[in-house]
């Protein structure tokens, strides 16, 4: 563990070579790529295997020093972190992999992998960091990866316009999170982790301070995560090729929020207000999302809604305390999310078309793939026995024990929505007649199988880590020499969540089975029982339209009126001045008249003038 | 060894190069060029020297020197000399205010390629200029300061009048003017402190001011650091005082540009700092809430103005007026996080603006146009250009490991310790900052090109060499910044106990 800092740092190296040698690689550039990830994943697998009997290591060296502070970096592997490191690396390995297939043929396809490594750097030194600054230093920096590979297609206007916006919108959460840092740096005088938690444990830190910095570290965290209301980056940055979006805008970067509440744990489960702040936004957004996600049309943008509505469970569950519960599902989520997307991109890939519209019938053309998005859906559906399941299962009961009932009626319906749209989407997609346009379609390379099948495998197994019928390991292990977090460890749910939680899905798999599959139910009973509704849902709540008369309005607004007083008033000392200083050179030079007479008063007064001042003070000006 | 003359041969060693030209035909234009270039290198090498000097852990001190100049006496045979040294000094700030001139001077010198007439007079005041800046900087008195201070402006002022582009003439004047009122507050406030204490020294009028028992009262001292903050405001600039530097960023050819904002602004940071601050400490301490409210109006001031630009170089102009509000919110903080912060801001500034500027300058050479219309969608034709022009603007936008988060960070840091809404007011200027600079860049990069890019060359040659030493030293300053951070640690202690802790 002592060399853990080696495992952002390969993705790295594969950046810095492919941006220097990438034009004369060309293809060649996914090798090294590929090579450098797999380095970090086999390192990264040791950490994780080395941290199950080992300690916590942390190590750092001093960075920058202000005045007495010393502000360090360095790394730590603690539980979080080393299952973390596994999840980002695996998943970066995977999607390398996968894009050598699906990037075929880009004239920039190295710089494609140069940026890959880049946010790979930035997400493996995220999760690796010891310190709150160090934390921000690689958000950042994971948010610039993502605004490059969102705007890869940098001459659309539309990727132009979805990186900007990406951009901006993580910003106003960031600067919410630097505040927040900052202000807890003068109360506890340090931004490591442990510092800030023996602060807080001490009693140092007032109610209303943690609850304030608490909540203000959540808004960065909800930017990043996409949690309502700033959301609505996250379904533009499908703009971006599909691998990206399988690992920056699925499985790690967006979870990036999430394991920040979560490595803060401590900070926030000392303040009941920012806990429920955190639950209310993630189940709220739970459900925002997916109702969202009940009608679009665009095979990504309904993945990327479920995205937002995932990650919103997972606040959910942080905030109802259950720790190991969101851990949880982020990680069962980077799987079956990133199997897909991988899975929709291969479909794409096969028809040319992202609009479901003008797919169907895909089952027995794309024989592998349809069968793997098909584990996928049941995962995310939480249908037993796969992963989803579980940690779906283990959400419910957190938010059950945790005294939210509203919250857990919210999380069920929003699990009764998964269901329904996920299924609906495969229906579209791999059922029925095949409409649209559909020529030479053919199975994707195994260059994109395979990363598609261990996905699919560790789909369906990842949730036996933690089960309450085989154990809880992966909770034991998690809360294991942490008294802060033992409390919030494993729920044990009561029989009958588990039992409702597999009708609700169920029968959101039926209906969609019911209009999309069998079609004995209208496909417009929604729009047929509520016009208005249905345009709702599918101008996504009129959000953007709302941020766009408000916030750019009112941007633009402050814009041209403080041009108005440049152009007006600053102009106007201007001229002040400069008819000033002209003024002063028309009178003088009216004084040089070459009237003699007048020039031998001027100087006669000024003589005078000398002489009185120096009889009035004696000789000597003091 | 004797290294008392080392600060003379740099600050002078520009003249050489005048004196080369001096000799060479008007029309050698490859060969002046490659001259003036060369003259700047010895100002640049030495200045290197002095850091590893620095970082050999050998004293600055080891560079002062202090010769007789000056001195007379008043109609009181009994008065003291009123005496006027020849005094250069390094301290570490100063050292890295040096070194970075030396640095942008010599990028400078490489972006003279583009200048199209009259290279010979050209580089004869570039190098003047160069000798005022590292003048001003290593000056230890403050009637050397100012008459460095006016060798800058005089050959500015040609500089800009003379190679400018369409208006080139009353950027000129309204540059003079303004800077000229400028430095006629800062020669009264010279002169009133000369009258009272008998002395320009700083570092010896630093500890008169300090003593309570000096003949300058409170209620003086609180006016003469009013007229600082007006006569280095105007080279900050700070906001309402800023137009007449709108119209030289737009103006001023490129290599004039580079130096403009990514030195002569800085000179009224320094003078804030080193007389404002260091002199006055008491009074700065007054104004604080002054400052600070300064501060936050020119950041939001500049960003929502650069929002709404049509032309490249105005939001570069604009952008500059707001970065320059987070070196007054850094100082207004009054602590070490703070004028850490503002200090590095103006290291990392000059860097980025020279970068940003320079390709700037890059692109109207090769599409006569810095309107963001014009240029859209330009990684298509020059994409290696697009890529360091979208690097330097995430630098300018304070992305973590780049120099500019480092100083926005600490700068921020040091105000949420004394004031903290003010500072969440100016976190607006945060988000501002990334919105107005990705419209920009985004729209001039990315996007449908709406024009050939057919025969636009990417950038090439020694074209590269500005670009990746100012793109290497940003990075640097953003990984490790104790490159900085470490020789400004004991110009830090010697301003902190100043400020009564």
């Amino acid at each position: 563990m002592e060399n853990a800092w080696l495992i952002p740092l390969f993705p790295l190296i594969s950046f810095l070579i492919l941006l220097l040698f990438g034009k004369r690689l060309k293809e060649a550039s996914a090798y090294v790529g590929i090579l450098l990830t797999l380095a970090s994943l086999i390192y990264s697998i040791l950490v994780l295997f080395e941290r199950f009997s080992e300690p916590t290591y942390v190590t750092k060296f001093d960075w920058l020093t202000i005045g007495d502070f010393h502000l360090t970096a360095g790394f730590e592997v603690n539980q979080l972190n080393a299952l973390m490191l596994f999840i980002v690396s695996l998943v970066s390995f995977l999607v390398h992999t996968y894009s050598k297939g699906y990037m075929h043929g880009d004239e920039r396809f190295h710089v494609f992998y140069a940026y890959l490594g880049l946010f790979t750097f930035a997400m493996l030194g995220l999760v690796i960091s010891p310190n709150l600054l160090q934390t921000y230093i690689f958000w950042e920096l994971v948010g610039v990866g993502s605004f490059l590979l969102i705007g890869f297609y940098f001459y659309k206007e539309e990727a132009k316009a979805a990186a900007k916006k990406a951009f901006i919108m993580t910003r106003i959460g960031d600067v919410g999170l630097f505040i927040g840092m900052a202000l807890l740096f003068w109360q506890t005088k340090s931004f490591e982790y442990s510092d800030i938690f023996a602060a807080v444990d001490a009693g140092q830190v007032s109610g209303t301070m943690i609850t304030l910095t608490a909540i203000l570290i959540f808004i960065g965290a909800v930017g990043k995560s996409g949690q309502f209301p700033l959301h609505t980056w996250l379904p533009d940055a499908m703009e971006g090729p599909t691998p990206v979006s399988a690992l920056i805008h699925a499985a790690t970067m967006v979870a990036a929020g999430v394991y920040l509440v979560a490595s803060l744990f401590p900070l926030f489960s000392a303040s009941h207000t920012a806990l429920m702040t955190v639950a209310v936004i993630g189940g709220f957004t739970a459900i925002f999302a997916a109702s969202i996600g009940l009608v679009q049309t665009d095979i990504k943008r309904v993945l990327a809604y479920s995205t937002v509505s995932q990650l919103g469970y997972m606040m959910l569950a942080l905030g109802s305390a259950g720790y190991v519960a969101g851990v949880f599902h982020l990680m069962t989520h980077a799987f079956f999310k990133a199997l897909l997307f991988l899975a929709a991109g291969s479909v794409i890939h096969a028809v040319h078309t992202q609009d479901i519209e003008e797919m169907g019938g895909l089952w027995k053309k794309l024989k592998l793939t349809g069968p793997l998005f098909l584990i996928g859906t049941l995962a995310i559906s939480g249908v037993p026995l796969l992963s989803g399941f579980f940690s779906k299962d283990e959400i419910l009961a957190a938010a059950w024990e945790g005294g939210h009932p509203v919250l857990f009626v919210l999380a069920l319906v929003a699990a009764f929505f998964t269901a329904f749209y996920m299924f609906r989407l495969f229906f579209m997609v791999f059922t029925g007649e095949a409409r649209g346009n559909q020529k030479h379609v053919h199975e994707s390379p195994s260059v994109m199988t395979f990363p598609m099948i261990i996905l699919g495998v560790l789909a369906v197994v990842a949730g036996y880590v933690n089960t309450p019928w085989f154990g809880t390991f992966l909770g034991d292990w998690l809360v294991d020499g942490n008294e802060a977090l033992a409390a919030h460890g494993h729920h044990e749910g009561p029989v009958w969540i588990m039992i409702l939680a597999t009708v609700v899905s169920l029968l959101g798999i039926y209906l969609a089975w019911l209009i999309y599959g069998k079609r004995s139910v209208s496909r417009n009973w929604l729009s047929g029982s509520g016009d208005m509704m249905h345009t709702v849902l599918l101008n996504k709540y009129y959000v953007d339209e709302f941020y766009q008369l408000t916030i750019v309005v009112i941007t633009k607004g402050i814009s041209y009126f403080l041009r108005f007083i440049d152009t007006f008033l600053v102009e106007g000392i201007v001229k002040g001045i400069t008819g000033f200083v002209q003024g002063l050179g028309a009178t003088g030079s009216k004084m040089q008249s070459g009237q003699v007479q007048t020039y031998g008063a001027v100087a006669f007064i000024g003589l005078a003038l000398l002489a009185v001042i120096y009889a009035l003070t004696g000789g000597y000006l003091r | 060894m004797n290294l008392h003359a080392i600060l003379s041969i740099l600050v002078f060693s520009p003249l050489l190069g005048i004196a080369v030209l001096a000799f060479m035909p008007k029309n050698q234009e490859k060969s002046i060029k490659i001259v003036g270039f060369l003259a700047t290198l010895p100002a640049l090498l030495i200045s290197l020297a002095a850091y590893a000097h620095y970082l050999a852990g050998k004293h600055l001190s080891d560079f002062s020197v202090s010769v007789e100049w000056i001195h007379f006496r008043g109609m009181n045979v009994e008065a003291p000399y009123f005496a006027v040294n020849y005094e250069l000094a390094l301290s570490g700030f100063q050292l890295l205010l040096v070194v970075l001139t030396a640095v942008v001077a010599t990028l400078a010198s490489i972006a003279a390629r583009y200048v199209k007439k009259e290279w010979k007079g050209f580089f004869m005041l570039f190098l003047l200029l160069e000798v005022g800046m590292l003048g001003v900087f290593t000056a230890e008195n403050l009637i050397l300061f100012f008459i460095f201070f006016e060798v800058t402006l005089i050959p500015t002022f040609f500089l800009i009048g003379k190679w400018g582009y369409f208006e080139k003439e009353k950027a000129a004047y309204s540059f003079l003017i303004y800077n000229g009122l400028g430095s006629a507050v800062l020669l009264i406030v010279i002169m009133i402190l000369f009258a009272k204490t008998g002395t320009t020294n700083i570092n010896i009028l630093k500890d008169i001011l300090a003593d309570p028992s000096a003949p300058v009262s409170g209620d003086l001292k609180l006016g003469l650091l009013i007229a600082l903050l007006v006569a280095f405001g105007v080279k900050l600039p700070i906001f309402p005082l800023h137009s007449w530097m709108l119209r030289v960023h737009v103006q001023a050819p490129p290599p004039v540009v580079m130096i403009h904002s990514g030195i002569l602004l800085k000179i009224g940071a320094y003078g804030l700092i080193r007389f404002g601050m260091g002199l006055f400490p008491e009074q700065f301490d007054t104004l604080a809430t002054l400052i600070a409210v300064l501060g936050v109006i020119n950041l939001l001031y500049g960003a929502f103005l650069a929002f709404i630009q049509t032309d490249f170089k105005m939001v570069l102009a604009y952008s500059s007026i707001s970065h320059m509000g987070i070196v007054l919110i850094g100082l207004a903080a009054m602590n070490e996080a703070g004028v850490q912060g503002a200090i590095f801001q103006v290291i990392s500034h000059g860097l980025i603006s020279a970068l940003l500027f320079f390709l700037v300058g890059v692109l109207y050479e090769r599409t006569d146009t810095s309107l963001i219309g014009n240029l859209g969608g330009m990684a298509k034709g020059m994409p290696v250009a697009a890529g360091f022009l979208l690097a330097g603007a995430m630098a300018s936008l304070g992305l973590p490991g780049m120099s500019g988060f480092v100083s926005e960070f600490m700068a921020f840091l040091g105000l949420f310790k004394e004031m903290p809404w003010l500072a969440a007011v100016g976190t607006i200027g945060i988000i501002m900052t990334a919105a107005y600079l990705l419209r920009a860049v985004l729209g001039m990069t990315f996007g449908k090109s709406h024009r050939e890019f057919t025969g636009v060359v990417d950038l090439k040659g020694v074209e590269f060499v500005p670009v990746v030493v100012l793109m290497l030293l940003i990075v640097l300053i953003g990984v490790y910044p104790s490159v900085l951070s470490s020789p400004l640690q004991a110009t830090l202690e010697t301003i902190m106990p100043g400020l009564g802790g």
